[in-house]
């Protein structure tokens, strides 16, 4: 007795379903071709592409700025100080009339050069040291670990102000600030991974054959390691980014003379400018945050891309 | 003999919609498990086997389905369609746990880490039946000392990981058991343990059909299982099942070439090392590039023209085989 | 249980030894004579040199360099946090002064930021591919690429200046005492700075739960017939969020680091903006003894997380 027959409704799933049968057993979808699994799976992330093309809009804007605007960045000129956005001034003019577009163009170079540089600085050295202490383990190793830990506890922001407030506030410093405070977790990262590629076979057979610590650990595992690294260093590119701007908006990160995108950020302390000058910051942060927006659908790209586990 | 049959699977289809194509994965499938007896299903890796246990219990992840075919559960109300129930309704729920149950491969990680064995063995209990707390755990701890778990007071009480290899299996067939199921469904229950273990673990499941008249379906790809098993073989290959019979029938008298082929592939404890040991030519076609007909086809001795269509089920005397060539397969034994 | 967390506060002590002693090195080579800021200056205008030179005895000012160190931190343990340099107030009562409004805003941003987060995450995870999962994963993104400041920014200019909704800044108005008073005072700071954590626990929370859910003894919990409700929730959720856990833990020192800036942009008297006026007037004794205070809150909070995933997670070694 058939006492419990449902209907079988054609919910949108089934009819999808039924599309790729119908697909499949006609033979269309034998031949596909067989194009590089990773660009495939980087083309298919809509969200990564859009933010590549998004980076290389801003990068052209700031790098080839004398192309897009006529101004100098630090031209003032106070007889047109804070003008709302016009033909002559597209985004307007700040406290000492400098035109706040080609502030933004210019300031850019510095923030995504202090941003970038920091992420491979802090690479150069985490991974080096991650990529080595890891793999022999021992001593050196447990030492670099508390080390790292000990920094890790640290808010960031209060290790960096820390620093500033005893070597002074300049835009080498701050690289360098900031590489010293960013190194720790890169290091984590990089040693994380060779822990577990320390027990491949490879790694032993290289050993037998009496190959020194240095090569395997470069030259043979660290290339297996790369994927993550490659991630973590745009999304590091990203964070920095993003302190960078805090500090300066604090006008205690890059030195006010300098422009960045957190420095014209700082006018913006003022709440009368706030309130009544949006063009003096609301453009800027709206950059800051496609910028970073665009790293992090980068980064997250080529996170879903390199890792092995995620379906195609 | 209505009474004996259990479940019946007729022509069972079940397509997998991953990766934007359509896998075949289960392609007619037809087997009856009988009360009291053992149904091995036996096969290589990616046969089907898996899937066709994880459609009767309506498991089967979100892009997939069932396409074709009848489930049909003989219950002591009467006879229910399984695949006609929704999948997470409360009809099927309700069959699933207490009167269908199934055991899976890795007890260590289809035990959850973080909950007693007691906890999960009780709650199937609960789940299917009103018991208070205290009957609950008593059930529990009768369960586990039944299943040949040692301490069990102590054990209900303690997590997955504190237990060994076998006592985790243990535990899951508790769990399986515990409603007093009409079938069984173990998927290679023994493939991740020791031999030793394995041997223990059969010893108990036999117990367990002999005692409680259950109905087991097991699912494995080592004949050596099977010949220990089984009451009832069904052989399958890439989809479908190519020979069905008594354990007698299929391994003294196997029909299919694919059957043949594997029992000649399996080397024999006791014949010495000088034994004829044949492998299986050819490789298991890809699943999205299947030969026309018969899927054995290109690795067959038998090959002819005729095979170049999906043979019809031929069953003598209770002995099925799927083959245009089986009389000569017989011949040749 | 109780061993583990003693365990672990053991632990924490070579840290906090490093980390103290690191201090009093960068104390030490500040230029100027240690004295001012370990003594009152009230105190040290009233002495005469003599009372001044035995001052210096007591405080260990011309033992070595090891002596002085651990004199120094005697004082720390007796309440002497040293003085400020540019007011001459005790640290110590700055401190303990301006805590109590960092940590209002610190607990709240911290229990918002996960409960929410995690819902958010779950949902997103059980609705995978959904409407709702999509925005939800696009607002976590933008949630984490936004300068949290300026955030804020927004929000005093939309809610507090255009909206009048709520106060612009400050903690409260005088005569305004009580907590209900306070409420629309705490409401845009804490929010703001939840920000970044909500989106980041979010985002893991919803990798944590499919992860949680693709698991085996899901396929088990399922097969007993349990309702669907019941297997997202007891076996689902509870495995997936001990990672959760983990991560709000690591994610501790940028929640309160995010209290430096946010209370600057709504004039929060607390120890973050505290902290800008020490650094911009190169207030050492200040900035050093807070970012101190800071590092041992979070090695404190670490220690309770740790606790927490261990009550989680039955797996962890708990001797």
């Amino acid at each position: 007795m058939e006492k419990s027959v449902v209907y079988k409704r054609k919910t949108k799933l089934d009819k999808k379903m039924d599309k790729l049968r119908v697909l499949e057993e006609s033979g269309a979808l034998k031949n596909q071709k067989k194009v590089n699994r990773y660009l495939r799976k980087f083309k298919n992330n809509k969200l990564a592409v859009a933010g590549v093309i998004v980076f290389i809009i801003i990068l052209i804007l700031c790098f080839a700025a004398p192309l897009f605007t006529k101004y100098d960045p630090g031209a003032i000129d106070v007889l047109n100080r804070l003008q709302e956005p016009s033909k002559s001034h597209i985004l307007g003019t700040d406290k000492l009339g400098r035109d706040v577009f080609t502030r933004i163009l210019y300031g850019g170079r510095v923030s995504i050069v202090v941003g970038l540089g920091s992420a491979l600085g802090a690479a150069a050295i985490g991974v080096s040291l991650g990529c080595y202490a890891g793999y022999k383990g021992g001593f050196l190793d447990n030492v670099i670990m508390r080390i790292s830990e000990l920094m890790m506890s640290f808010p960031r922001i209060i290790l960096v102000l820390l620093l500033v407030t005893i070597v002074g506030q300049s835009l080498n410093n701050l690289l360098i600030i900031f590489i010293c405070t960013g190194w720790a977790s890169m290091y984590r990262m990089a040693r994380a991974q060779m822990l577990s590629l320390r027990e491949e076979e490879y790694v032993q057979a290289l050993k037998a054959f009496g190959i020194n610590d240095f090569v395997i650990a470069f030259k043979h595992m660290l290339p297996n390691a790369l994927g993550p690294i490659a991630v973590n260093i745009t999304l590091s590119t990203a964070m920095f980014i993003l302190q960078e701007t805090s500090l300066s908006y604090l006008g205690l990160g890059v030195p006010l003379d300098i422009s960045t995108w957190g420095n014209i950020l700082n006018a913006a302390q003022d709440l009368r400018i706030l309130r009544e000058c949006y063009w003096m910051w609301l453009p800027v942060g709206i950059i800051i945050s496609l910028f970073v927006l665009s790293v992090n659908f980068i980064g997250d790209g080529l996170r879903d891309s390199t890792d092995p586990t995620q379906q195609g | 003999m209505k009474n004996d049959v259990v479940l019946s699977v007729k022509n069972l289809k079940t397509f997998f919609y991953t990766n934007q194509r359509c896998n075949k994965a289960v392609n007619g499938v037809s087997f009856d498990i009988k009360r009291g007896k053992t149904l091995c299903i036996v096969g290589e890796s990616g046969c089907g086997k898996s899937v066709t246990a994880t459609s009767i219990m309506r498991l089967l992840p979100k892009l997939s389905r069932i396409e074709e075919g009848e489930i049909v559960y003989h219950s002591s109300k009467g006879d229910i369609r399984l695949d006609t129930l929704k999948k997470n309704g409360k009809e099927m729920r309700q069959i699933r746990g207490s009167e269908i149950a199934m055991i899976f491969q890795d007890p260590m990680t289809s035990l959850n880490p973080v909950y007693t064995v007691g906890f999960q063995v009780i709650e199937n209990l609960k789940n299917h039946r009103k018991m208070s707390k205290k009957a609950a755990k008593s059930e529990a701890i009768r369960l586990l000392k039944d299943m040949g778990i040692p301490l069990p007071e102590q054990r209900v009480d303690e997590y997955p990981h504190q237990y060994s290899g076998g006592m985790r299996q243990r535990a899951m067939i508790a769990m399986a058991m515990s409603c007093n199921p009409k079938v069984l469904i173990a998927d290679e229950p023994t493939t991740a343990l020791d031999v030793t273990i394995q041997a223990q673990i059969f010893e108990l499941m036999d117990k367990l059909k002999k005692e409680n008249d259950t109905a087991v379906m097991m699912i494995t790809h080592d004949m050596g299982v099977v010949a220990e098993m089984a009451d009832d073989v069904a052989v399958m290959y890439m989809g479908n099942v190519v020979e069905t019979g008594s354990v007698d029938q299929v391994l003294r008298k196997p029909s299919h070439p694919y059957t043949r082929a594997l029992l000649e592939s399996i080397p024999v404890l006791g014949r010495g090392k000088n034994q004829v040991i044949e492998p299986i030519r050819g490789v298991t076609p890809d699943p999205f590039d299947r030969p026309e007909g018969c899927q054995f086809g290109p690795r067959c001795d038998y090959y002819c023209d005729k095979c170049k269509t999906m043979p019809d089920e031929i069953t003598i005397d209770g002995h099925m085989v799927r083959c245009w060539n089986y009389k000569e397969v017989l011949k040749d034994a | 249980m109780l061993t583990y967390i003693l365990r672990r506060i053991l632990y924490l002590i070579p840290m906090l030894l490093v980390i103290t002693f690191l201090v009093y090195l960068g104390l030490e080579l500040m230029p100027g004579d240690a004295i001012d800021f370990m003594a009152s200056p009230d105190t040290i205008a009233m002495m005469s040199p003599e009372d001044l030179d035995n001052l210096r005895e007591t405080l260990g000012l011309n033992d070595p360099f090891l002596v002085r160190y651990f004199k120094w931190l005697g004082q720390i343990f007796q309440g002497n946090f040293g003085y400020s340099l540019s007011t001459g107030v005790a640290i110590k009562d700055i401190v303990f002064d301006r805590l109590p409004a960092t940590l209002e805003l610190a607990a709240i941003a911290l229990v918002f930021s996960s409960l929410i987060g995690s819902i958010l995450g779950v949902i997103s995870a059980l609705k995978r591919g959904s409407i709702a999962d999509n925005v939800l994963s696009i607002a976590g993104m933008i949630g984490v690429s936004i300068p949290q400041f300026f955030f804020g920014l927004i929000a005093i200019l939309l809610f507090a200046l255009q909206l009048k909704w709520f106060p612009h800044g400050g903690r409260t108005l005088p005569g305004y005492e009580t907590f209900l008073d306070r409420l629309p005072h705490l409401i845009l700071p804490s929010l703001v700075m939840s920000m970044t954590m909500t989106a980041g626990v979010m985002r893991y929370a919803r990798t944590s739960m499919l992860d949680s859910m693709n698991k085996d003894f899901i396929k088990t919990a399922r097969s007993k017939g349990i309702p669907e409700w019941r297997v997202n929730l007891v076996h689902g959720l509870r495995v997936a969020l001990t990672p959760v856990v983990v991560l709000i833990g690591f994610r501790l020192p940028m929640l309160i680091g995010g209290a430096v800036v946010i209370e600057q942009i709504f004039q929060w008297p607390g120890i973050g903006s505290e902290f800008v006026g020490a650094v911009r007037s190169q207030n050492v004794p200040l900035v050093m003894m807070i970012s101190l205070l800071s590092v041992t809150a979070v090695l404190l909070a670490s220690v309770i997380v740790d606790i927490v995933t261990a009550l989680l997670d039955p797996r962890v070694k708990l001797d």
